[in-house]
């Protein structure tokens, strides 16, 4: 697939597919999530125009000489923390595709993605970080290094044949990882029975196995 | 006894804690490859089958291209082991600097990503070096004039946890603990198995914390400790974690984690201290040894559980 990618591109993705991505992504995270999407500063480009294919990521990169950037390792976070960013994410910016770690909630893809034609994938691994690395064609350029420092910067990157990524939320709401998540709990309520109770039980330290995302 | 005459120049400190450090980000150790391969073997999931298919080239290409094997470089640290007999030019003092020296060049030279930040500022120098940062811990070892460190980049925030037991919960206490762990950690990438899972049993707070994670970085894969109860535990504790389910990426699979190793340390007789900690698949450690006459060599084992690190009695 190229970015930025087409509506019918968009649909044609399905949980469980396995797909690989050339063309520009941006990266936010935590940082330039706070930094645009809640005290509302302007990306220093127009996004939209660009891409509409982020990834929640902190690339493994230095400025190796003034001005010049490189990445050497890729990965994505763990996505499901960034819930509450996604609507501002999607609706303002024009994002269709969210790369992110291991998903978010099926209620997230119900109420925020399907409404904006958008679905979530996820790096695989954990820890491609070599292939995925080598897949950065070029940084095209790093934006808030000064606001954010170098690891929560904004990264404009080009990439060619970026993957293997994992479809996790698709367009129809089926998730990958809450199919999964469901065959195993099947069989972790055994791994309990039979085990003494615990002779004092403290507030925090009692949960229940079965609940996927608190 | 050994005596020694030499003192370890900082020039070879220097090259052996980069080196180690470079190490460690690029080359997935051959105990973990080979895990990594029997697991694969083993796996009867497809798609568990293909990531730990795509994991192996990784690491292949890392090496190949000089590139650290995950994109989160994890948290540079040193364990050094410390030869009774051994001096250093210019003091630890010395030696320390040379150490976090090491981890801003490697991070530099191997782009790796600048993951140490002030806790409340979030202000990042931008080359994993800062307060307490990167921390170094030290052993020691009678007979030796050498001074070995291994670089550790551990990755991840979460899947380590503690929890204080009675002893009348015993064994089930533990198993419950470490199957609650694994599952808030394996299900949403906040650990990133197959794990080397590493508990730390007794002792008090703290060191349960730090012998789990001792356990979990600085053991070998496929190894025992020498205490036979221990190892039983080990073994029970593995065969858990596998039963889970979680698998690779937590899609389902086989294989959850390549190994438990359990460490044990003497305890209050009214509790059971328990701290797991998860070593991620980027199984990421070097060990350097540094001779009095300034040689180095490298290895992939730390071997820093020696049997008198282990001791029992006063000597």
């Amino acid at each position: 697939m190229t970015a930025p990618l087409s509506d019918g591109a968009i649909a044609s993705l399905h949980a469980g597919d396995i797909v690989y991505l050339s063309g520009p992504i941006f990266t936010a995270r935590d940082g330039v999530y706070r930094h645009m999407l809640v005290e509302g500063n302007e990306p220093p480009l127009d996004l939209a125009a660009l891409t509409n294919v982020t990834i929640q990521s902190s690339p493994a990169g230095a400025e190796v000489s003034p001005g010049e950037y490189r990445i050497s390792s890729l990965q994505a976070t763990a996505g499901f923390r960034y819930a509450r960013y996604m609507p501002a994410l999607l609706e303002r910016f024009g994002v269709k595709m969210v790369i992110g770690k291991a998903g978010m909630s099926e209620e997230v893809y119900r109420d925020v993605f399907m409404p904006n034609g958008a679905v979530c994938l996820s790096t695989m691994g954990y820890g491609l970080g070599a292939i995925y690395g080598k897949s950065v064609k070029r940084v095209i350029d790093v934006h808030w290094p000064e606001e954010l420092g170098i690891s929560e910067a904004l990264w404009l990157i080009e990439m060619d044949r970026f993957g293997p990524l994992l479809v996790e939320g698709d367009i129809h709401g089926d998730s990958y990882f809450s199919r999964a998540n469901e065959e195993i709990n099947d069989g972790l309520a055994e791994l309990y029975e039979g085990l003494s109770s615990p002779v004092f039980r403290r507030l925090g330290e009692e949960e229940r196995p079965e609940i996927e995302l608190f | 006894m050994v005596t020694s005459a030499h003192r370890i120049g900082l020039d070879a400190v220097s090259r052996a804690a980069y080196e180690a450090n470079r190490l460690a980000a690029v080359v997935l150790p051959g105990e973990a490859t080979n895990a990594f391969r029997d697991a694969l073997e083993r796996e009867s999931k497809p798609m568990a089958q293909y990531v730990l298919g795509q994991i192996l080239e990784n690491a292949d290409l890392a090496v190949a291209e000089n590139r650290p094997m995950c994109g989160d470089t994890g948290l540079p640290r040193f364990y050094v082991k410390v030869g009774n007999e051994a001096a250093i030019e210019g003091g630890f003092v010395g030696f320390e600097r040379e150490c976090r020296r090491a981890v801003a060049d490697i991070t530099q030279d191997l782009q790796m990503r600048a993951n140490r930040v002030h806790p409340l500022t979030r202000q990042n120098p931008g080359n994993n070096v800062g307060v307490f940062a990167p921390s170094i811990d030290y052993s020691f070892e009678p007979d030796a004039d050498w001074v070995e460190l291994t670089a550790v980049h551990k990755g991840g925030l979460f899947g380590s946890d503690y929890r204080m037991l009675f002893p009348a919960d015993g064994i089930d206490g533990i198993k419950r603990f470490l199957l609650d762990t694994l599952s808030s950690s394996a299900r949403r990438g906040l650990s990133c198995p197959p794990v080397v899972v590493g508990v730390g049993l007794g002792g008090t707070k703290d060191q349960a914390v730090r012998f789990s994670k001792e356990a979990a970085c600085l053991r070998v894969i496929g190894d025992s400790h020498p205490d036979p109860d221990v190892a039983k535990l080990e073994d029970e504790l593995m065969e858990l974690a596998n039963r889970t389910g979680f698998g690779v990426m937590g899609v389902g699979g086989d294989t959850t984690a390549l190994d438990v190793n359990v460490e044990i340390a003497y305890t209050h007789t009214g509790g059971i201290p328990v701290a797991v900690s998860q070593f991620c698949l980027a199984y990421r450690r070097a060990t350097a040894r540094i001779h009095a006459d300034g040689a180095i060599e490298y290895r992939e084992d730390p071997r820093w559980f020696t049997p008198y690190y282990r001791r029992e009695g006063i000597e």
